[in-house]
Order: C-alpha cells, then sequence, then structure tokens
C-alpha cells in the first residue's frame, strides 16, 4: 500500500471509498474523475441502469469477511478493473458479484435483479471465466465450444467456433483433447468458451495469466473493441498493460478499498509489482 | 456479443451428447480392464486357493472342528457376545448414519466436476441435468436396503415368512429412500449441519459400544447386559424394518414419509444453486481419489467436509548438533515424520478405531465368522496402513523435501519406513488384543500378528510412492464416463503388500489355530515385504535400453 500512496495525489486518498455517503457513489466520482484527470479512457455518463449494482457488498467465506464494503455499478460499455495484491480478496468480491459465493453482507443487483443463477437470463447475459480447468478428458476442444454455443442457441455453431478458435490460435488443436494441450492453450480454450456466446456482462478472473505477451494484447483489444461497443466487462487483473488498454475505471482492494482511473491502477500494480512482464 | 440465436437445445440433448460423443470415443472394451489387472487377479486367486487348501489341510492336520471353515465361528466356546437385538439395532444405526453422511456431503442431487464447469452457465433448464442422475440414483438405498435388511431380518424375525420379509425389505427401502430425500432436500436448501455432525458422532461411536459392551459381558459375569435392557433398540426408526420382520405393519409408515419427502425434494430439484452443486461435485472428486488410495483420513476428511485448518502446538527439535552429517540427517527426517504424525492426532485416533471395527464382529455372535472376520481385518489393516502413510504420500507427490536430505535415496526411503512399521505393529498388538479379550484367537495367533506389523509398514510405503496411473492407456467406457485401464492397475498397487503380509495371520485366523511353522513363514514374508516395500523404483528413462534391448541412437546435439 505504501507505493499506492506516493503514486496517489491527496484528491484520491481523500475520496476512498465510503459507500455509506451518497455524495462519493462510485459512479459519480468516477465521472467526476474522468474528467479531471484527462484519462485517455474516457466513459460517456449512461442513463440506462446499471448492468451490476454491488450495494454496500461484503464478501468472504461463511461469516468472514475477506476484505472492505465494496459499492460500485458498472454499466454497459464500461470495464472495471479490480487490482490488488494478492490475497486481498478480488477473485472473492467477484465470485460474490456472479454468486458463486454467498455475500457477508449487502447485495448485487445484475439487470435490475438480485443475483440468482438459477434464472435463464442470468445464464443467458453473463459470461464467467474463472480458473477452472476441469474438462470433459473424451471430448476435444470443439467439442467443449459446440456445447457451449449450442447450448446458447447460437445460430451458426460451427462458424462462431472456427472464427474464435483462429482468434485464439487453437485452430490446428480443435480435435485435441484439452488435457493433450498446453496450460496456456486450456487457458485460451476457457477464454474462447465467453466469446462463442451471446454475453452483455463478462466477468473475468486473471485472463491474462498463463498467455504469451502477443496474445495478452490482442486479447486486450478485442475486450476493449466489445466494451466500446456495448459489453459491460469486469476483470480481475495483475496486468498494467490489460488494464491501461482495456477498463474504463478501476477498483483497489487491498486494506482499504479505493476507486481510481485506469491509468492510475495501472501505475499502482506497476509499482506493487515492478517485475511484473 | 451480438451473436445472433436460434432455438436452443435443451439439457437432455446436450447431456446425452456429451455422453455419445465421450463414449464412441473409448478404445477399449471391460476385457481391456481384465486383461490390464489379469497378473493381479491371477495372482490373487492364486493366493486364495493355496490359501485354502493351506487352512483345509491345517484343520484336518491339527484336528480343529469338524465343520467347513467356510461357515466356522471364529469367537471360542465360553464367550459371550452382545444380544441379537443391540447388534442388529447398532448395524442398522451404524449403516443408516453413513448413508446419510455420505449423501449429505456427495449429495444426492449430483454432476461432475467437468459438468458443472461447463454445463451450469447454459441457460437451459437444469432439470434435465440432474433429473436423470437423481432418478437413477435412488436404486442404491433400495439394494442397500434388500441387501442388509434379508439377511438381518431372518436372522432376527421369529416366524420369518416370505411376505414379512418382503415387507420388512420394503420398510428398509423407505427408509433409506428417506434418509436420501432427507440429504437432497438438506441440499437443496443448503441446511441441515447439525444433522452432519450427529450422523458422524453416530458413525464413529455406535461400532465401539458392541466391543465395549461384549467387553463387559465377558468381565462381569452374572451381571452382563440382557435382552430386555436393550429392547428399547427395536424402536429407532432405524429398526423398524426388525419390527415389520416380526409382524407389525405400523412402521411402514416411513414408506408414505419417504415419498412425500422425494416428492417434495422432485417438485425443488431446480432450487439448488451452481454453488451446492460445485461442491457436491468437488466432494465427489474428493471421495473417489480418497477410496482410490484407500486413505482412511482422507476419505474421512472428504466426507466431513474438506480438510481441517488450524494451528498445531506440536514442536519437536528439527535441527540437531551432535553426530555426523549422515546421523543427523536422519533424526531430521524421523523428527518431521514425527511431528506431521502427531500434528493430525484424529489420524491417529482412526487408526485405533480401525483395529477395533474387526474385534466389533467378534462381538456380534452371527458376524463371527472367521471369513468375514479376516476380511475386514485386511481392509482395516490396510485402511489403517494407508492412514500412516500420510507423510510418505506427501514425500512421493513433493520429491524436493526429501531431496534435501544429503542421504542416498534408499535411506530416505528406509526412514520413512521407521514410524508406519512402528504404528502398525502396535495396531496388530490392539487389534489382535481386543480380538483375543472377545475369545476370537489365542496368544500365539497375537505373536504371530505382532510379527507381521513391520510387514504391514512396508506395505504403506508400496501403496504411498505406488507409480501414477499411466493415462495412455485405452479408456473403458463405463456408466460414469471413460476411465483409462492404467489406473485399475495402479489401484492394486498397495492392497496386494498388504495381503501378503497378513496372509499367514489370515490363514491361522481362519484355520484356527497356529502351527509352528507359521513364525518362520511369517518372518520370511515380512522381511520380503520390508525389501519390497523400501525398495527405490529408478525412473523408467534411467532404465531404458532403447528399443528391442538396443542401445537408444545418439541424438543430435
Amino acid at each position: 500500500m505504501g507505493h499506492v500512496l506516493d503514486i496517489c495525489t491527496p484528491r484520491i486518498l481523500s475520496l476512498e471509498l465510503q459507500p455509506e455517503d451518497e455524495c462519493l457513489h462510485p459512479r459519480i466520482y468516477f465521472e467526476a474523475m474522468s474528467k479531471a484527470t484527462n484519462s485517455p479512457q474516457k466513459s460517456p455518463a449512461r442513463r440506462e441502469p446499471a448492468v451490476v449494482r454491488a450495494d454496500k457488498l461484503q464478501a468472504g467465506y461463511g461469516t468472514t469477511a475477506v476484505c472492505g464494503v465494496v459499492s460500485f455499478s458498472l454499466h454497459g460499455g464500461q470495464a472495471m478493473a479490480l487490482v490488488g495484491p494478492n490475497g486481498a480478496g478480488k477473485s472473492t468480491v467477484v465470485k460474490t458479484v456472479v454468486g458463486q459465493l454467498e455475500a457477508v453482507s449487502g447485495t448485487t443487483l445484475i439487470n435490475g435483479a438480485e443475483v440468482d443463477d438459477r434464472t435463464l437470463d442470468f445464464r443467458r447475459e453473463v459470461a464467467v471465466v474463472f480458473d477452472d480447468d476441469a474438462f470433459f478428458p473424451a471430448l476435444t476442444v470443439e467439442e467443449h465450444l459446440a456445447i457451449v454455443s449450442a447450448g446458447h442457441g447460437v445460430e451458426d455453431v460451427e462458424e462462431t467456433i472456427s472464427a474464435e478458435l483462429e482468434f485464439f490460435g487453437l485452430a490446428a488443436l480443435a480435435k485435441s483433447r484439452p488435457y493433450n494441450l498446453s496450460s496456456g492453450q486450456r487457458r485460451r480454450m476457457l477464454l474462447a468458451s465467453a466469446f462463442v456466446r451471446p454475453r452483455s456482462l463478462l466477468v473475468l478472473d486473471e485472463p491474462e495469466q498463463r498467455l504469451d505477451t502477443a496474445m495478452r494484447h490482442r486479447l486486450a483489444t478485442r475486450l476493449r473493441a466489445e466494451v466500446d461497443a456495448g459489453l459491460a466487462l469486469l476483470v480481475v487483473t495483475h496486468d498494467p498493460d490489460f488494464l491501461s488498454t482495456v477498463a474504463t475505471k478501476a477498483l483497489f482492494i487491498a486494506d482499504t478499498i479505493h476507486t481510481m482511473t485506469p491509468t492510475q491502477a495501472a501505475v499502482a500494480i506497476a509499482s506493487e509489482n515492478p517485475h511484473a512482464d | 456479443m451480438t451473436t445472433n440465436t436460434s432455438q436452443r437445445f435443451s439439457a437432455n440433448e446436450i447431456r446425452q451428447y456429451t455422453f455419445k460423443v465421450g463414449l464412441s470415443r473409448t478404445e477399449g472394451g471391460v476385457m481391456e480392464l481384465i486383461s490390464e489387472a489379469y497378473t493381479f487377479v491371477l495372482g490373487g486367486l492364486t493366493l486364495l486357493t493355496m490359501a485354502g487348501a493351506i487352512i483345509v489341510g491345517l484343520r484336518n492336520s491339527l484336528g480343529v472342528g469338524h465343520e467347513s471353515a467356510l461357515v466356522a465361528s471364529a469367537v471360542a466356546p465360553g464367550f459371550h457376545s452382545v444380544t441379537l437385538l443391540q447388534a442388529s439395532a447398532t448395524v442398522l444405526l451404524t449403516l443408516a448414519a453413513s448413508l446419510l453422511a455420505v449423501e449429505m456431503t456427495v449429495g444426492p442431487i449430483t454432476m461432475s466436476v467437468p459438468q458443472t464447469a461447463w454445463w451450469l452457465g447454459l441457460p437451459v433448464r437444469r432439470r434435465g441435468f440432474i433429473q436423470p442422475g437423481f432418478l437413477k440414483s435412488l436404486i442404491w438405498p433400495a439394494v442397500a436396503a434388500v441387501a442388509v435388511v434379508i439377511p438381518i431380518a431372518l436372522g432376527m424375525a421369529s416366524n420369518p415368512t416370505p411376505g414379512r420379509i418382503a415387507l420388512a425389505v420394503l420398510c428398509g427401502m423407505g427408509l433409506g429412500w428417506l434418509l436420501y430425500g432427507v440429504a437432497a432436500w438438506c441440499q437443496i436448501t443448503n441446511s441441515g449441519s447439525w444433522l452432519k455432525v450427529l450422523t458422524a458422532v453416530i458413525t464413529l461411536v455406535a461400532p465401539l459400544t458392541l466391543v465395549a459392551t461384549a467387553l463387559y459381558n465377558n468381565t462381569a459375569g452374572a451381571a452382563s447386559i440382557t435382552g430386555a435392557q436393550t429392547s428399547w433398540m427395536e424402536y429407532l426408526p432405524t429398526s423398524w424394518p426388525l419390527l415389520v420382520a416380526d409382524g407389525a405393519i405400523w412402521p411402514l409408515i416411513i414408506v408414505v414419509f419417504a415419498v412425500l419427502v422425494l416428492g417434495a425434494v422432485y417438485l425443488n430439484l431446480e432450487r439448488i444453486t451452481t454453488r451446492q452443486l460445485k461442491a457436491s461435485a468437488a466432494a465427489g472428486a474428493y471421495v473417489a481419489g480418497s477410496l482410490m488410495s484407500m486413505d482412511a483420513t482422507e476419505l474421512s476428511k472428504s466426507l466431513g467436509g474438506g480438510p481441517a485448518s488450524g494451528t498445531s502446538r506440536v514442536r519437536l527439535p528439527l535441527i540437531f548438533h551432535g553426530g555426523t552429517v549422515f546421523s543427523r540427517s536422519v533424526k531430521t527426517l524421523l523428527s518431521t515424520h514425527t511431528t506431521m504424525i502427531l500434528r493430525s492426532p484424529m489420524s491417529l485416533l482412526r487408526v485405533l478405531m480401525l483395529a477395533a471395527i474387526p474385534a466389533s464382529l467378534a462381538a456380534v455372535e452371527f458376524l463371527g465368522n472367521a471369513v468375514l472376520i479376516a476380511v475386514v481385518l485386511y481392509l482395516c489393516a490396510h485402511f489403517a496402513a494407508t492412514t500412516l502413510g500420510a507423510t510418505a504420500r506427501f514425500a512421493n507427490g513433493n520429491p524436493a523435501v526429501d531431496m534435501l536430505m544429503p542421504l542416498p535415496a534408499k535411506v530416505v526411503r528406509r526412514v520413512h519406513y521407521v514410524l508406519p512399521a512402528l504404528g502398525m505393529t502396535v495396531w496388530t498388538a490392539v487389534c489382535f488384543g481386543l480380538l483375543l479379550a472377545l475369545g476370537v484367537g489365542s496368544p500365539a495367533l497375537l505373536v504371530l500378528a505382532l510379527l507381521a506389523g513391520p510387514g504391514l509398514g512396508a506395505a504403506t510405503l508400496r501403496a504411498a510412492f505406488r507409480p501414477a496411473p499411466d493415462w495412455n492407456m485405452p479408456a473403458v467406457a463405463t456408466a460414469s464416463g471413460p476411465i483409462p485401464t492404467g489406473a485399475v492397475k495402479a489401484f492394486l498397487v498397495g492392497p496386494d503388500l498388504t495381503l501378503i503380509s497378513l496372509l499367514p495371520v489370515l490363514i491361522c485366523l481362519i484355520a484356527g489355530a497356529v502351527p509352528a511353522v507359521a513364525f518362520p513363514a511369517q518372518l520370511t514374508l515380512t522381511y520380503v515385504a520390508f525389501l519390497w516395500g523400501t525398495h527405490v523404483r529408478k525412473p523408467k528413462s534411467a532404465k531404458s535400453k532403447g528399443m528391442f534391448g538396443m542401445p537408444p541412437a545418439p541424438v543430435a546435439k
């Protein structure tokens, strides 16, 4: 945190997230900060209802919270990056946001409804990629993707899959079984599964992990384009370049919680881990 | 993001697609499984045949009884068992608690880990994914009821007619389905943690009450516990099938309760959350892994909700100053292994519990069959051995730790042997001591078992350091997906040495006498087991002499 304090202006520090205080609502704060810092990733003020609205959310396991109270909203066309040191609770927060963990306290609304992944609407709209390295041993890469694509009712399944396999550099491995792939290739396959289906909210947990630099860059550029086209993106990342390209706002989760501009968050990450590639 | 969508496939169609594609790609059949494991199967059958011949020969030459060894009781005349009712009621209670405990962990509503990862995010009704498996799995409580209730009802009922036995089985099925339904309801509503604790305690304590009662009966003489004092146990709901076998009809109300609970579960199947399904899938995978390793501790942890966390006060010295580098390293390793064992006292308790289970059979008249006790004893010995092998298994998974020591691999392996050998010797003393107190065996058999203890320690190492399954072997289609045949071969490494180490003891237990020749035979097998279990395999690459024994072709640099 010491590094963060060094790089943040006093104004930022004074704006430490206080969800109870209405005037410090993250969206208002973010919009104000976007104007103030002349960030290249300016996001237009949105009138549509938020895709994600977390209100006084505290994530944890059972009754034990792993981080402070978080409140934020995320609209279509916005990408929020959750950054911070290992063990700060970023992944726990996103898992709680998408209902994979029970919140210690607080609520999350997705498209105005309480999070409930048992509803078809939720699964239709929300694509989630965590680092679940679990595959059907007998199915090939393209068959895994076909399950997702066909399950979501995509019209041209084969065409969609081959385009994504091409994008993720897996075209030659389409007929391979996942356990014959390298760890990075399996990661690409997992990421591809989020793109062979429709989505209005995409949640990614450290998508840059195990990807080579070229793939990271290609993925970041693609995500940015999709965000600009209206996708809402919630991403946990430790990669400052990835963050700078993709994010329109950031939440720094550590002992305390700060909202930041992507540029400030990227600098914060870089100073936390100067050897990060 | 703006992908065009058309009509979606149903969950049923996706499920069938996944299974059909997987099954169409399997290259082997059941015969592959058998041929892969045939050397082990053949070896086991040969051992059993030889053992059977030795048992018959011993019984004839020593003049021990005239009945077949298969039906002979191991309990000596004059020893008191617990009452038939207490035994039956306790067995039913323990089995019911075990069923409920297992179901509350792995869940009657279950999926595999890949299924949760690839199916649960699809916008289709989940009923198609979970309902077929749930309905099919209802067969298991029914099968268990048939297998358990028929023999107990036949033994207990005063006038066992086919009609009464059939109704007793129906009542047993009702009980099984009710427990199944309760577990499923707890899973759907994310409740019942107190029930989980209760079932765990019953499963642990109930069998011990049999041993304690039998020991009391054998020492109390006239004051021993009578049938009248235990008659209340017949009214425990888990004993209701026994009442039905005796002519009562009202306990069949349990079938109605079961249907009601299962109906409620069926209607609410889709209320189960992703969280619950993922948790049960992970628990199922953990349990399957524990069963593969036959480790009682891992199995217990997997059924009890995962590994416990916390701190331990056990702190043993790890740095030694006197002696040579060699002796200091050996002391450090030994101290480390002791620390690891002492830091999991529950494991030690489980090992002791396993030592009491064969005695609990001996405590019950109709379970005191010598062959049954021998089989259970073998299983308990292997579970105890693998439980004591946790440190060795850790070393196998993390070889870098052992490599830190300036010791040859062979010495490190033998240091790993010390504590399991000691532990299993104590285990045999407790196990055969309890059996002796309940009239099974003789002091000579106890001594023979003590000689087998170090051999069981070696079996611990063989199981812990077994090679990983060869996942490149042909896969075989099974109901739960393809299984590589190499996994079966790996599973048999470990139990084989336990059997070999215990063979003379088991033969003498079933034969009912210990001839003098058994002692040198046991000593020889224990020594062979020691050499086998502490043998360090060379990696395949080091053994390779190239194709067909020719030297490998030089590699261009």
